[in-house]
This record gives structure tokens, sequence and C-alpha cells, in this order.
């Protein structure tokens, strides 16, 4: 819901982590249930890719800061229609 | 020589190529080529046709390689040849190189020379493909190239923005055909997994596809096809306004070959459509309806080019009225004849065109006979033989169609007198052109008067060459109580159609005096068309239909009066009227309005994509949600 | 160890590329670096099929990766598309920003990206694959730092991405949690005859993920707004060789994990084409910008490639490659030409029949590909998957739909070659043109007709 409702990109960046983070609750769940360890290492693997997105959108977001002095997504529009 | 028929469509290909190249060096030369490119092609299916013309001559298909090959999908590139394919092959390279020769003469010094001959043999190539296809796919291949290069000559004087507007128009209109044809293809695939016409035909033979609903509606599907590009109603209007081109194309593309694709392809369908009676009826229907509605709309058009344009329409109802009989020869013999005459008449419209400066009102013209002698005697042969006076080719070929048609059902009776009506408009329509334009006094002024002129030998050859066909060209097809058996084009198409034909009545059921009848009612009706056209036209003024109701009267003419209110006006109101509400209105509003609709649904689609991403995210888990909803209910 | 040399040659050109940055600024050298790396990217990948074509199905780490003939055919034919578009493009790419042999880089990198979507036999793959995909698309959308647009669409793809990946790892992880393994093989076995509403939502939640990276609508929306912000340079290379790999990597899961459980989400497939179709088709109708047009007629071609996922059988498997390689090579031809343009409107193109011929009739060439005009590769690509689609049975109407999308998408391809043929411009256009790029367009259009001639190549 935190996508859906915030207008502060970072905010919404943090949501997309939560998303994830439950995600790796659930495979840690799922893997004691089955006694298996694969999906303990999917986890490490999620976690790896999830810290190389958020630099990347990081960085993205400063970039855009720097132009509109906002992180409001709101603000986006001028490409439409 | 039959396993060398690649080498018939080959030609234009490596012409188109060299033409299309080279356009810029060659110059006068990239119409030679073309036209030799032309030639050779012809001179190949000469030499087929007289082997395919053998006795005991059974079709061959020519692999070429495999062609797909995927799953269940299994399509070869072959080339089909058989009595049908080669006839056509005849009339395409024969027709089509005399073209080319006039049309050296005719786009001499065009800016757009080398360019028009590429697309010219790149259209006699997409046709060539079309005929020889030994599967749908392949001729589909062709039917779209033809549609495609109608596209680039329509609108090949391009800088008058309405010409393009008719080129994209008769795109569209074709490409309606096209669904109908493609969907067609679908529904024969997803029924028997084949699409190669050998296979199919057997198949259909031995009741595979029995089903009589889904056999409809394959056959109605691949008519829509046929209606768009032999323009019939509702399908039609892109072809008059398709005359924007230059005249030669118009000759070529919109009377002899394109057009009557749909002709050549439900003969090849024949095993489809024969075993559907209501597709059969919808087509004489059509065809009945085509031939009355665009012969009325002739009887008024002032020009040249458009009265024979809407007499292509209406002649092409009339091949279709002989298909929806199941009379496939007689079609294909109308298609024949109709390309001789149609050929010519365009052809020496193009002359009278040239000599004219480009003008193409007749009201402007007037008096011709004297200065083209040529064009006027070749183009009044034109005019006969359409009108169907003996023993001019059109007279044989359309009174097969009426004698099918009087043979038909219980409502054969019907069609005939119909069909009679629109013979009566046919011959009247003609020769009000005829009279308007080459009798009388010239009235274009002083200043075209000096400029008068017979065309060129280059353009005047074809023409000759097309008037002895145009005359003779019916004896190919002698009917039966003329001399037994001396229906050669019968005889010669009998083998590819054999199978249907058990399954129509045949000519032979009506006696010998009741054909007799018919073929003088037929004469006598001709006739009446050209008296009534003589009486209303022998002293055209142009002025008239404006104010010279005075001068009118010192002509003591009085019945001409009578006459006029009589024949003239309500032969013009009932014009009028098909022009305004059955074109204009009817199917021109049908269509622009679906453009309007596509046009309206995506403005108001492209504002919901408003550029913000909250917005983006929420239609996109909203979509989720529904297919969720979805999901769950189909399973649950 | 052949089979899997793609991956690794990908990853380490890659590495190189990025050296090769370092050691020299001037573009000429980082051009041919790049155009180097892609030649033995197709060196290697050719190398790798002729190996598999020999020991037949290789498998790699504990089964995760498994090289088919399919897989690594595909993996040539896609490394020879991106070949074709360094060539055409590379001297575009370097006028983008300042940090050229990263743009290679990054490009590199998504291959990798691609051949392990080709090979993956385990989610885990697949999910580093998608991102290794993904995230240097969100650089590469924004590579142009100084234009604003730019960042909107990286910004943009970035967020909504995001999302998409979080979907894709719940989809994995309810799919594990009914399963208990990773592996296809295994979840193929798992799933036969009925199924609970666990899994059922993991394989929606998956169609979802993928069909917004295939930009399927309702997924779609972000697609014309990245697609219209990314420099041009970049766009064809998003548009078409990514979608593809995203494409394979579909009907790859659906075929070999859901093929049995085909009837339960046979539907959502079929209104997805349906609304792909009609969004992409009507929206791109009314649109200004050739660039955004494009844009929207991807759309409408994922809808297409849809019934490849939707048929799921022999035949779709190879038409999407089919599909693939020639929607791949037409846009490509398109966007050379918009590139060389200053103004992207349809005005732009007028009159571009005349002064510029050659350019004109190589987009034309392409341009009917798109369409599906007989006899260039475009038609047959449709018409392939619309067979594929046919052997699934009888559902004739969203056939007949298509076909009628497909008319509507002629109106604004031909827009286009109207503009370029039937209408003259006001102000000269000026285009640099270098004999090179002219020859490459040629090959291109000339490869264009010619796969529409011989499909043969590419099926068999």
């Amino acid at each position: 819901m935190g996508v859906l409702m915030r207008r502060n990109a970072i905010v919404i960046l943090m949501c997309v982590e939560l998303m994830l983070n439950a995600v790796n609750l659930l495979l840690v769940a799922f893997s004691t249930l089955y006694g298996d360890s694969d999906a303990q290492i999917f986890v490490f693997f999620i976690m790896v890719v999830a810290a190389a997105e958020v630099s990347i959108g990081l960085a993205i977001i400063v970039l855009m800061y720097r132009k509109v002095q906002s992180v409001d997504i709101n603000i986006l529009n001028r490409l439409k229609n | 020589m039959i396993q060398n028929i690649w080498l018939v469509p080959l030609f234009p290909l490596i012409g188109f190529l060299i033409a299309g190249l080279g356009r810029k060096q060659l110059g006068n030369a990239a119409g030679w080529i073309a036209s030799a490119a032309v030639l050779a092609s012809f001179i190949v299916s000469v030499m087929i046709f007289f082997e395919v013309s053998a006795e005991g001559f059974k079709s061959i298909d020519v692999h070429l390689y495999d062609f797909i090959k995927v799953g269940k999908l299994d399509i070869a590139f072959e080339f089909r040849v058989d009595q049908l394919s080669s006839l056509f092959l005849l009339i395409i390279t024969g027709i089509g190189f005399l073209i080319h020769i006039y049309s050296i003469g005719y786009m001499k010094g065009d800016v757009g020379f080398g360019k028009y001959f590429a697309f010219l043999n790149l259209f006699i190539f997409s046709m060539l493909l079309l005929v020889l296809g030994s599967n749908f796919i392949i001729m589909f291949i062709g039917w779209e190239g033809v549609g495609l290069c109608s596209y680039l000559l329509i609108g090949f004087w391009y800088h008058k923005k309405e010409y393009s507007v008719a080129a994209r128009k008769a795109f569209v209109m074709n490409r309606i055909g096209d669904l109908g044809f493609l969907i067609g293809m679908f529904l024969i695939f997803a029924k028997v997994g084949t699409l190669d016409f050998q296979t199919l035909e057997t198949l259909s033979f031995k009741g595979v596809i029995a089903e009589p609903g889904y056999l409809t509606a394959i056959a109605f599907c691949f008519f829509v096809g046929a209606m768009g590009k032999s323009a019939q109603i509702p399908l039609f209007t892109w072809l008059p306004d398709a005359m924007a081109g230059p005249t030669p194309v118009s000759a070529l593309i919109h009377a002899a070959t394109m057009v009557t694709a749909g002709i050549y392809m439900i003969t090849r369908a024949h095993f489809i459509f024969s075993f559907s009676e209501t597709a059969q009826t919808f087509i004489l229907i059509i065809g009945l309806t085509t031939a009355l509605v665009s012969a009325t709309i002739a009887i008024r058009q002032n020009d040249i080019k458009k009265v024979l344009a809407y007499s292509t329409v209406s002649q092409l109802g009339f091949m279709f009225m002989a298909l929806g009989v199941g009379a496939y020869t007689t079609a294909v013999f109308h298609v024949l004849t109709h390309a001789f005459f149609k050929a010519l008449l365009f052809l020496g419209s193009g002359s009278v065109i040239h000599a004219m400066s480009n003008e193409q009102d007749i009201r402007l013209m007037g008096g011709l006979k004297s200065k083209m002698p040529i064009t006027h005697s070749t183009f009044l042969i034109g005019c006969l033989a359409i009108a169907g006076i003996p023993p001019l080719s059109g007279f044989f070929s359309k009174d097969e169609i009426m004698m099918n048609l009087f043979i038909h059902g219980t409502y054969g009776k019907v069609f005939w007198v119909l069909g009679m009506i629109a013979a009566l408009l046919t011959a009247y329509y003609m020769f009000r052109l005829y009279f308007i334009t080459f009798l009388g006094e010239f009235r274009g002024g002083d200043k075209l008067k000096s400029h008068l002129h017979e065309s060129p030998a280059l353009m005047t050859m074809p023409l000759i060459v097309l008037a002895i066909l145009a005359a003779a060209g019916g004896f190919l097809g002698i009917p039966e109580v003329f001399a037994h058996d001396a229906h050669w084009l019968h005889n010669f198409l009998t083998p590819v159609i054999e199978k249907s034909l058990a399954l129509e009545p045949t000519i032979h059921h009506l006696s010998h005096s009741a054909e007799y009848i018919m073929m003088a009612v037929a004469v006598s009706v001709a006739i009446i068309g050209i008296l009534l056209a003589w009486g209303s036209y022998k002293k055209f003024d142009a002025k008239k239909e404006n104010k010279g109701i005075e001068k009118f009267f010192e002509d003591k003419w009085h019945w001409d009066e009578a006459y006029e209110n009589a024949f003239q006006k309500p032969f013009m109101k009932m014009s009028a009227f098909a022009e305004k509400n059955i074109e204009r209105k009817g199917i021109d509003g049908g269509v622009n309005g679906i453009g309007k609709l596509v046009e309206f649904a995506s403005d108001k689609l492209r504002l919901l994509q408003n550029g913000s991403v909250g917005v983006y995210l929420f239609l996109m888990v909203l979509g989720m949600i529904l297919l969720f909803i979805i999901q769950l209910l189909s399973n649950g | 160890m052949g089979g899997m040399l793609g991956i690794v040659a990908a990853a380490i050109l890659g590495v190189v590329m990025m050296f090769v940055g370092l050691i020299s600024q001037k573009s000429s050298v980082i051009r041919i670096a790049g155009v180097a790396c892609f030649l033995i990217l197709v060196g290697v990948t050719a190398f790798d099929f002729s190996a598999i074509h020999e020991q037949g199905t290789q498998l790699y780490f504990n089964n995760m990766l498994s090289v088919g003939i399919k897989a690594s055919w595909f993996n040539v034919l896609i490394s020879a598309c991106a070949f074709i578009y360094i060539l055409i493009f590379n001297n575009h790419i370097t006028k983008v920003g300042k940090n050229d042999a990263e743009y290679f880089a990054l490009m590199l990198f998504i291959m990798v990206g691609v051949f392990m979507l080709s090979t993956y036999n385990h989610l885990l793959i697949l999910f580093i694959g998608i991102e290794i995909l993904s995230i240097p698309q969100y650089i590469l959308a924004g590579s142009d730092k100084e234009n604003i647009k730019s960042n909107e669409a990286s910004l943009k793809y970035f967020l909504m991405g995001a999302f998409s990946t979080g979907i894709l790892l719940m989809g994995i992880t309810l799919i594990y949690g009914s399963v208990g393994s990773f592996e296809i093989g295994n979840i193929a076995t798992a799933f036969q005859g009925e199924v609970t509403a666990l899994p059922m939502i993991g394989v929606i939640l998956l169609i979802i993920a993928f069909g917004f990276k295939v930009s399927a609508a309702p997924m779609h929306w972000w697609t014309a707004d990245v697609y219209d912000g990314t420099p041009t340079a970049i766009t064809p290379f998003m548009a078409t060789i990514v979608k593809v790999a995203a494409f394979i990597g579909f009907i790859n899961l659906f075929h070999g994990a859901f093929g049995n459980i085909h009837y339960s989400w046979k539907l959502t497939i079929a209104i997805l084409i349906c609304v792909t179709l009609f969004i992409g088709n009507i929206t791109a109708v009314f649109q200004q910008s050739v660039k955004r047009m494009l844009a929207y007629s991807s759309i409408a071609q994922a809808g297409f490639m849809l019934f490849a996922v939707f048929a799921l059988n022999d035949t779709a498997e190879k038409s999407i490659i089919y599909y693939g390689v020639s929607y791949t090579l037409a846009s490509i031809g398109v966007f050379a030409v918009l590139i060389k343009l200053k103004d992207y409107t349809y005005e732009g193109f007028n009159g571009l029949g005349k002064s510029h011929p050659l350019y004109a009739i190589t987009a034309t060439v392409c341009l009917l590909s798109l369409a599906g005009i007989p006899v260039t590769s475009g038609f047959f690509a449709k018409y392939f998957v619309l067979t594929a689609a046919m052997e699934q049975g009888l559902w004739l109407g969203i056939i007949v739909f298509a076909v009628l999308m497909a008319a509507i998408s002629i109106y604004y391809y031909f827009r286009v070659i109207r503009a370029m043929y039937f209408t003259s411009s006001t102000e000269e256009i000026t285009i640099e043109s270098n004999p090179m790029e002219q020859i490459l367009l040629v090959i291109n259009a000339v490869l264009v007709v010619l796969l529409g001639l011989f499909p043969q190549f590419i099926l068999g």
C-alpha cells in the first residue's frame, strides 16, 4: 500500500524494500517447513540484488533532485499522453 | 518449359530491380527495360500455354523450395500450372506488355518515369505470384503485393492531396477485404491443417469440410476478400477514386488485372464455394446489386475516367453474378473479354486525355472523331463490345452470363430481367460517353482545339492490337447453339473445375429456340440503349443542363423534351440518388465513421497516460486485481 | 564447457569494456572496442551452438542452467541482432553522454541477463537474470544526465520496475511454498491436474511480473514514457532485444514449469492479449511523435508475441524466436532513420522520400514488416504466432480480433510512409549521412525481406 499512497520517491523505495523483506521472511519460513536450504540461499541473493537496486535507485533519485529540487513523484509529468 | 515456370515472375522482378535502382541513370531506357522484362515473361507464358493446351494435360505443381516447415504447418513455395493459371498468365503478361509500351509514350517527360516503371513491374510480379501460387499463402503474398502496388501507383502524383487520399482509401478498403481473406485462411487451416489447393480440393470433395455452417463461414470470409479487391458493394468506392493514378495504371490495374483477382480466387477455390449455396446466393445478390447501382451512377459522371471506372465496377458485378450461379468458366470468359475491351477503352481515354492536355471533363470535349481517327475507331469498337453487339466479344460473354442466370433456380428469371436492365444501362452510358466525346462540336475552346492531335504510334499501336482482340475475343467461346462443342474456353478450363461442374446445371437444358430468343432480346436491349443515348446526346450541349432551354426548342427536336422526361430525367435521378445516398453517405460514411470512432477512442485512452507514476501504479494494481478476480471466477 | 561460454564471455567483455573506458577517452577507440566485443560475442555464441549441436543439451551448476539446442540458437540470433544494432548505432551511443564505454559495458551486462533468461532451469537464475537485465536498463534510460526527460524516464522505470521485482519474488516464493523446489522440472511434475489456490496465485503473480517486463497491458504504463524519455540511441535496444529476451524467459517458464496446467491460466493470457492489442494499437493512432507511436506499437507487437505464450506448443516456441528476430530488425531499421531526424513528429518525415531516398526506402521496408505486409518477415511472424494459437483449438474470437487490430496498425505505420513519400517538406531536411551506415541499413532491410522469403533459416 505504501507504494501506492506515498508521493515521496524515497519512501516508495523503502516500501518496495519492505515488500522484498516480506518475501524473504516467507522464504525462510518455507525453508524450515521443507527442511531445504535452497530458499535460504535465495534470500541471500535477494538481499544482494536489493542492495544493488537500491544503490542505483538512490543515485537516480539524487540526479532527479538536483534537477527539480524535489523528490515528489507527481512532479514527474513531462512525459505523458 | 513448365519446370521453368519461375522464369515468368522472375523477369518482372529483375525489371523492377533494374528500373528501380537505376532510375536516375537509365532515363527513358527504364521504360524499355521494363517492357522487355514483361515481354520475356509473355513469351515464356505462351510457351507454357502451348504445353498446357496439349491433349490430356494434368495440372502440375512446380516445387521451388520448402517455404515453411514448423509443427503442423507445412507450406511449400510451389507454383501451380494448369489451364486456369496459364490463361491468366497470358492475360497479365500480354495486356501488361501492351500497357507498358503505351506507357512509354504516355509518361514521357514525367519526373517519376523510372519509378513508375519500377512500380509497374513490381505489380506484374505480384500479380503473377497471386495467379501462380499453389496454396493460399503464396496467393496471399501476391494479393497483398498487388494492393500495395496499387496504393503506390494511385498516389503516384502525390503532390495533389486528393490523390494521396484516394490512395489511402484504396488501401484501407483493400485491407478490409484482406482481413476476410486472412480469417478465411485461418478457418481452413484450423479445420484441415493445410492450405494447398490440390489437397484441399481432394479433401473437400471427400466431404471433410462438410459442415455447412463452417463452410459457409469460410466462403463468406473469402468473398469479403474478393469484394475488397474486386470492388463490390460495399467496398467499391475506392475504385472510382483510384482513377487518380496515371491512365495506363487504371487500364492495367483497375480494369484488366488486379480487380479480377477476386474472380480468380473464387474460381480457384471453387471447391469451397460450390458447396455453400448460401454463399453463392449472397455472391449473386451482391453482384447484381453492384452491377445495377454502379451502372446508374455511371450515367451521370462527366469525368471520362470515372464513367469507365463505374462501368468496370458494374462489369465486375456481372462476373460475380456468373460466379454466384456456379458458372466459373463463364466468369473467366467475361474476365477475358472485359480485359480486352476495358483496357482498350481506358487506353483510348488516355489517348483522349493526352490530346486534351490532361483535361478529363467530357463536357469540354466533342467532335474528336475527325481529329483522332484511330482513337475514335478503336474506342467505338470498345463501346460496341461492352454494349454487347454481336459479333464483338462482349456479346458472347455477357450473353452466356444471362443464359446462366435465366436457368438458375426459381428466381432465375427475375435475376435475368434485372441483369438485362443493367445491360441496358451499360449500353446507354457507354454511348452517352461516346457521343459526347467524339461527335458534335468541340467545346473546349480555341486554345485546346489547336492543340488536338492524334497520339504517337507508341500509344496507338496497343490500341489497335487491343481493338482486334476486343472484336475477335468472343470467338473463344462460341455458344453451343451456333456450333456443337465449339466453346473452346469452356473445354479448355473444364479439367480445373470438373468436379464442381458436376454439381451445377448446364446451359444445355435450354432449347435452341429459347436461346435464340434470348440472344435477340439481349441484342435489342443493347440497341435500345444505344438509341436512347443517341436521342439524348446526339446534339449534346454542355450548357443545356444549366440554362439553354430556349436554344433547345430552336433545335426542332420537340420529342427530345418528352424524351428527356421519359428516360433521361429518371435515369439522372436514379443516378444521383445512387451516388449521393449509397456511395457517399452509406459507404463512405460508414468507413469514415469507424475511423472517427478509432480516433475518438485513441484520444480518450491517451489521456489515461497522464505522466504520473502514482496513477500508473494504481492502474496497474487495479488491473492485477481484475486479473485475479477473473482467474478465480474462471477456476472456481 | 561449450554451452555457457556466452554468459562468461559477455560478463568478461563487459568488464573489459569498462577498462577500455579507463584507458582511452577517445570515442573512436571505444566504438571500435564496443563493436569488437559484440562481434566476439556472436562468435562465442556460435561456438556454443556448434558444441551443443554435437553434445546435446548440457546442464550446469546443479541443474541450474540447461542449455538446449533451441536456447543456444536463440542466443546466436539475439547476439547477432545486438551486433547489428551496435554496428548501426555505435556513433549515436557515444553522443548520448560522457561515459561512452560504460554504455557498451552495460549493454554487455544486459546480454548476460539475456543469456540467463534463455537458459535458466532454476527460479533463482530466472530472478538474477531478470535483475541483471533490468538494473543496467535503469541506468541506460537515464544516461543522458543533462536531459530532464531522460532522468524522469529513468526514475519512472526504476520505481515501477522495483515494484514488479517485488511481485516476481512473491510469485516465486508462493510457487516454492507449494512445491518445495525451485527447479523447473520438479515444479512441472508437482503441477498436474487440479491446482490449489496458493500456487495459482503464484502463477498469476508471475504472469503479472513478466507482463510488466514485456509491457503487456495493464502493466504497460511505463512503456511509452520510458521509451520516449530514453535517449533515442538506447531505446531500440530496450524495445527490442531486452523485450524479446523477456519473452523467451516468459515462454520458457510457462512451457517448462506450468505447461501441464495450461488450461488454468490460458484465459488470463487471452485477456492480456486482447487488452494489450487494444490499448497498444488504439493509443498509437493518436500519437503525434513517431517515437511515442513506436513505443505504443511495441506494446501492440508484444500483444502478438503473447500469442506464443498462449499457444504453448512447438510451433509457438519457434515462432516466438522468429517473431523476435523479425521485430528486432525492423524496429532497429526504423529507429536508425528516426534518430537522424531532428523533429520526431510525423511532419519531421515529410519529403524524406525525395531528399534521402535510401533512408526512406529502408524505413519503408521496416515499417511494412512491422505492419505485417507479406513478403517481409513481419507478415510471417504474425502468421506463425496466429497459426500456433490456432493449433490450440478454436479460440477464433481473439484471432479475429488480432487480425482486426493488425489492420488498425496499418493506419499509423502508413502515416509515416505517407509523410515520407506523399507530402513535401517546407524546409530542407539535413541529414549527415555516411556510406557505411547506408550500407548497413540496406543490409538490414534486405535481411527483413530475406527472412520473409526464407523463414526456414530461423525455424529450421
